[in-house]
């Protein structure tokens, strides 16, 4: 089982889109339901190709928002909150809390909005809103 | 534990980050991603991790990191999704 799923690997871009079609329309974390009984052999490298994909959307939202966040404000109050006050450690846990918070209701509300729009509606607005996003920090390199 | 400062420090930072750019990727990444928990797995830690190394490293940060260069490299990278967005949604 394991040498097919690494056979899989040149055709990965086809089951990764077979894989977008699926998850569309279906449950997010339990994709290999939605597949027929019949195609069980699929369904194993579609699981080893969306298995990589998470690590490909944690990294690459890591990486962008923690550049993004260096010496942007938030860290920035952070900074200063902890040395003024005696405990840089509570500081620290409630601006914790908060940034879990926030990215938790930013989640929710794209989450939210993608089950409202078309996925082509979806797919542009995403793309402004991330071109958006570019124009801010580009205007915060450049002043 | 000093609970006024826990508050204040939650508050604070609730509302510099609310409709900040990262929320703002936080909304688009998690709306046309397959996967919602990664982006907010992914956003998390970077946050955390962003303003640990605040309260750690204090004003020396911006001398080892070149906050500048650090942008840049991020409006690539959205740039660059958002490009693949259009551009893989256009060919399909």
């Amino acid at each position: 089982m394991e040498t097919a799923n690494l056979k899989s690997i040149p055709s990965e871009e086809k089951f990764q889109d077979t894989a977008n079609k699926v998850i569309r329309h279906g449950e997010p974390s339990s994709p290999s339901l939605t597949v027929q009984p019949s195609q069980s052999h699929k369904t194993l490298e579609l699981q080893s190709s969306l298995k990589w994909s998470f690590w490909t959307v944690f990294s690459s939202t890591f990486i962008t928002i923690f550049f993004a966040e260096m010496g942007d404000k938030t860290q920035l109050v952070t900074l200063l909150m902890s040395a003024e006050s005696q405990s840089p450690g509570i500081v620290f846990l409630g601006a914790a809390m908060a940034l879990i918070s926030t990215s938790l209701l930013g989640v929710i509300i794209g989450y939210w909005l993608s089950k409202k729009l078309s996925p082509k509606t979806l797919d542009l607005t995403v793309a402004i809103l991330l071109l958006f996003i570019t124009g801010w920090l580009m205007s915060d390199v450049i002043c | 534990m000093d609970l006024q400062l826990l508050g204040l420090s939650f508050i604070t930072v609730f509302l510099a980050e609310i409709g900040d750019k990262s929320q703002l990727a936080a909304i688009a990444l998690g709306g046309s991603s397959k996967y919602p928990r990664a982006v907010f797995l992914g956003s998390t830690v970077a946050l955390v991790l962003a303003s640990f190394l605040g309260v750690i490293a204090g004003g020396g940060v911006a001398q080892f990191l070149p906050e500048k260069i650090l942008k840049a490299i991020a409006a690539i990278g959205f740039a660059i999704m958002a490009l693949r967005l259009v551009w893989c949604s256009e060919s399909e």
